[in-house]
């Protein structure tokens, strides 16, 4: 392998765990908050997906890609919210396993209604105008999209950042985060709190599967596929910690993609990855840069 | 009657074709084997589920382990289907261990995870590993043996083994090996309390499970002639989760009924509405985690409520209890009762039982418990005292093993307990009540010191036998005497704080430990009632060699109590000394009058 296909696995690698990233933060800023494993953030993620592929067939490629964006998010900020207030309120208070069940359901729920709305034929969209085509470095030719791809998940990153830590609404995450009692006792809303994190967090899915359209099939499978991905990289990074979910997910992208690329590793580049999370959940089960539960 | 049911359903199958020609019985008892496999299947799940509290994402690798058992040996080395189908289970046994030892490194939620990450490993290998496994085309093609080619045949012949495995997993949720299963999950750190190595269990009910999902694994490859990787895919876990859900994770066979009402809306929607069959599952599953947690077994008991509030009957209510139980214990009773019996302290009374040198916690920089040493005396009352915050709680938990001390020793009757888990220590002979309940909320009072004394006494290693039928004699005359009889068949959440506080004293009697722990026994008792519980507590210790430390806020209770006091104060021992040498003590005096002073101020 030289210098120049190391740089092109590692791009390759940095641009799933781009995606993988935007995912994976909603996954984990949730759970902090709400100390809720959300089973159905795959299922935001889908929906927006679809939905970004339709609008496109709608309104053609150039004006489809934003116009799918504003709708999946929209959509699924709705959906999310929905869930939150139907679901996730009455199992705060019960042990994970309720709560593992509950969102279940609705990830069955979402995926059956995803199937009869869009039917079961995987969908493909064209790159909008904007980013296709490639540009070529030392013998390689790289995709201009997923050097998009990576550039839209470092601004999410600095998003995220800036809204945890620079807003009010951040403040309140972070204390919600440290010692949800205090947060309780100390006059804030912690219902409309919760929503608005969940809100977060479904949009955040989705801007995944927004950005994960044009570069990949669409397919009702998609859901588990890059929830149980989600999971390994927030167990890796840390459940509840932003960077984490950073660091986790270059990780993971990375051990996929340079996985791929070798005869005798390429059909286990996922169990890799899963033993890297089984290994850390042993060694450290709170993850890289996530805290200790009490 | 259920199994009139599974034994009836090829005859009746044979009668719907006769009336109905477009049916074919063929295809009926191949849904009832596939029907039953599921019920072995959800109702081994449910043994996790249901019985352990615990939420595994890798029970249909096992499953698929089972299967691939039987393919594997047929398609590599021309072993039999029969043959494999008996190795099955304990090729998924080898799996289930090996695994569940890496999975019960942690706990509760990190627990699922791990599994969800092993489970994926196995798919994994499944699905890429091409030269062993065929990869994703799976195996396929296995010959039924010649006796097993008739559909009726076959099906008895799955369901004889289903219902051998049945019985095997019933007898064990009856056990006292079942009976440690339900108090892990009721209340983890009670049950270590008691004597229980939570992790071991655990361990045992997860490899357990995992046979069993092997065997309904190796039937699928036997009536299925298949085993492919998707078995092995963690969505597939939803299977056993909703059956057990359907049917209710509260009774053994609910998860069979709902295999049943599962394979019969499977047939019925999933070939022409796959994907609102989805939908309906995930609804199903919803409204029973939201509304009926019992399953379809518990829709009798809703459908009463329902009724009762409908007609605006006015409820039954919960039955409360007054709290006053510990009023009428009869202390003498208590004495007499034989079961309640420290082992023959072959310590003297006077000499050193428990012996604290130099122990040492701190939290981040907060030094709870600094340089104490403590020693306690076989038949000793020795009490604890000190202002809040002064270290008396972690003190204790330093003691039982909850918490790791960051320095120093404890010796228990010669012994170096330092560092042991809190089950070794309990079965050592240290019982403890804790400050804030600790019960078993959902099992019966009686049970609460059935289990406690079954546990105690290292019987729950058995898998076999019944352990509602153990001591039941030995509780009932420990609950007749502390007064709780009358609520012996209620679940322990239901009493009122005080009688609960009374089944955490008789829990740790029950025990017959020889040093028992009591962290403020009487809080939140009346002062009728704390009279009488540490009257209760007095003689009891007395009579039966048992040696106590306890901690209280209430001076009356320390002084009319303890034979020895030593005070607390800012994580260290300030002094100790007889009851009359204490309240004597000006430096007592101080630390108490300060506290006063201070919250005066505030």
């Amino acid at each position: 392998m030289n210098p120049a296909q190391v740089l092109l696995f590692a791009v390759g690698g940095l641009s799933n765990a781009a995606y993988l990233f935007i995912v994976a933060a909603g996954l984990s800023l949730v759970f902090g908050a709400l100390r809720v494993i959300n089973m159905a953030h795959g299922s935001l993620y889908m929906i927006a997906a679809f939905v970004t592929v339709v609008v496109a067939e709608k309104l053609g490629i150039a004006l489809g890609f934003w116009g799918g964006l504003v709708a999946a998010l929209i959509l699924t900020g709705v959906v999310g919210a929905v869930i939150e207030v139907v679901v996730l309120r009455r199992v705060y208070r019960e042990a994970h396993l309720v709560q593992l069940l509950g969102t279940y359901a609705v990830t069955l729920i979402i995926a059956g209604l995803v199937r009869i709305v869009f039917g079961p034929n995987y969908r493909t969209m064209k790159v909008p105008a904007l980013f296709s085509g490639s540009l070529s470095l030392a013998g390689f030719s790289y995709s201009v999209y997923s050097l998009f791809m990576i550039l839209a998940a470092i601004l999410i990153a600095a998003g995220v950042y800036l809204m945890l830590y620079r807003t009010a609404l951040g403040r309140n995450i972070r204390a919600a985060v440290s010692d949800p009692e205090l947060l309780s006792a100390s006059g804030i809303d912690v219902a409309r709190l919760f929503t608005t994190v969940f809100v977060i967090g479904a949009c955040l899915a989705a801007l995944g599967g927004v950005i994960v359209a044009p570069s990949q099939a669409v397919l009702s499978s998609m859901d588990t596929d890059v929830l149980v991905l989600a999971f390994a990289i927030s167990v890796i990074g840390g459940l509840g910690s932003i960077l984490g979910s950073l660091v986790g997910s270059v990780i993971v992208g990375e051990v996929y993609s340079f996985g791929l690329q070798n005869q005798y590793t390429n059909q286990f580049a996922l169990a890799f990855v899963f033993l890297i999370m089984a290994a850390v959940l042993i060694i450290r089960p709170w993850g890289l840069f996530g805290t200790p539960e009490q | 009657m259920f199994i009139a049911f599974v034994l009836l359903i090829p005859p009746l199958a044979g009668l719907h074709e006769l009336a109905n020609p477009d049916i074919s019985a063929k295809f009926e008892i191949f849904l009832a084997t596939s029907a039953v496999v599921l019920a072995l299947w959800a109702i081994s799940y449910n043994l996790m589920l249901g019985y352990a509290g615990m939420v595994s994402f890798a029970h249909a690798a096992y499953y698929g382990v089972g299967a691939y058992t039987v393919a594997l040996l047929f398609q590599r080395f021309h072993v039999p289907v029969l043959a494999g189908l008996a190795l099955a289970p304990l090729v998924a046994a080898v799996f289930g261990l090996v695994t569940g030892l890496a999975a019960l490194r942690a706990v509760r939620l990190y627990f699922s995870l791990l599994t969800l990450a092993i489970s994926q490993v196995l798919f994994s290998i499944a699905f890429g590993w091409y030269a062993v496994t065929s990869g994703d085309n799976g195996i396929h093609g296995l010959d039924v043996p010649k006796q097993l080619t008739d559909f009726t045949v076959l099906y008895y012949f799955v369901s004889a083994v289903v219902g051998i495995s049945l019985v095997l997993m019933f007898a064990l949720t009856r056990s006292p090996f079942g009976a440690a299963l339900a108090a892990i999950r009721e209340n983890r750190e009670r049950a270590r309390a008691i004597g229980i190595n939570v992790k071991a269990y655990e361990l045992a009910v997860f490899t357990i499970a995992a046979t069993f999902a092997g065997v309904a694994g190796g039937l699928f490859a036997l009536f299925q002639q298949e085993a492919f990787p998707e078995m092995l895919y963690w969505t597939q876990n939803a299977q056993p989760v909703v059956v057990a859900l359907l049917g209710g994770t509260g009774t053994f066979l609910g998860p069979a009924i709902g295999a049943l009402v599962y394979t019969l809306l499977d047939n019925l929607l999933s070939k022409n509405f796959p994907y609102q069959f989805d939908v309906l599952l995930g609804a199903i599953v919803l409204g029973v985690v939201l509304v009926v947690p019992g399953g379809f077994s518990a829709l009798p008991e809703l459908f009463t409520t329902l009724r009762t509030r409908f007609r605006h009957e006015p409820e039954p209510g919960e039955i409360e209890s007054g709290g006053e139980s510990i009023e009428r214990a009869d202390v003498g009773k208590v004495v007499r009762i034989e079961a309640v019996q420290a082992d023959p302290a072959w310590i003297e009374r006077g000499e050193p039982l428990l012996v604290v040198e130099n122990l040492s916690r701190s939290f981040g920089g907060l030094r709870a418990v600094q340089n104490v040493d403590l020693v306690v005396h076989a038949g000793d009352r020795h009490a604890i005292i000190g202002p809040n915050g002064a270290g008396k709680s972690t003190l204790f938990n330093l003691i039982t093993g909850r918490l790791k001390p960051s320095a120093g020793r404890v010796l228990f009757a010669g012994r170096d307990i330092t560092g042991h888990p809190p089950h070794t220590i309990a079965k050592a002979g240290i019982g403890r009540a804790f400050q804030i309940t600790t019960i078993f909320p959902k099992l019966t009072v009686l049970q609460n010191l059935q289990y406690s004394m079954l546990a105690h006494r290292g019987r729950t290693v058995r898998p076999f036998g019944r352990a509602d039928r153990m001591f039941r004699e030995d509780a009932m005359q420990l609950l007749e005497a502390v007064g709780l009889d009358r609520y012996a068949t209620l679940p322990a959440g239901q009493l009122s704080h005080g009688d609960q506080r009374a089944i955490e004293i008789a829990i740790s009697l029950a025990l017959g430990s020889r040093l028992v722990l009591l962290d403020e026994p009487t809080a939140g008792m009346s002062p009728f009632e704390t009279g009488k519980a540490m009257e209760l507590v007095r003689r009891v210790a007395q009579e039966k060699h048992l040696t106590l430390l306890f901690c209280e806020h209430d001076m009356e209770v320390v002084f009319g109590t303890a034979r020895t006091v030593t005070v607390m104060h800012q994580g260290r021992v300030l002094t100790e000394g007889t009851p009359e040498e204490v309240r004597a003590n000006l430096d007592v005096q101080k630390v108490y009058l300060g506290e006063l002073e201070a919250e005066a101020v505030v």
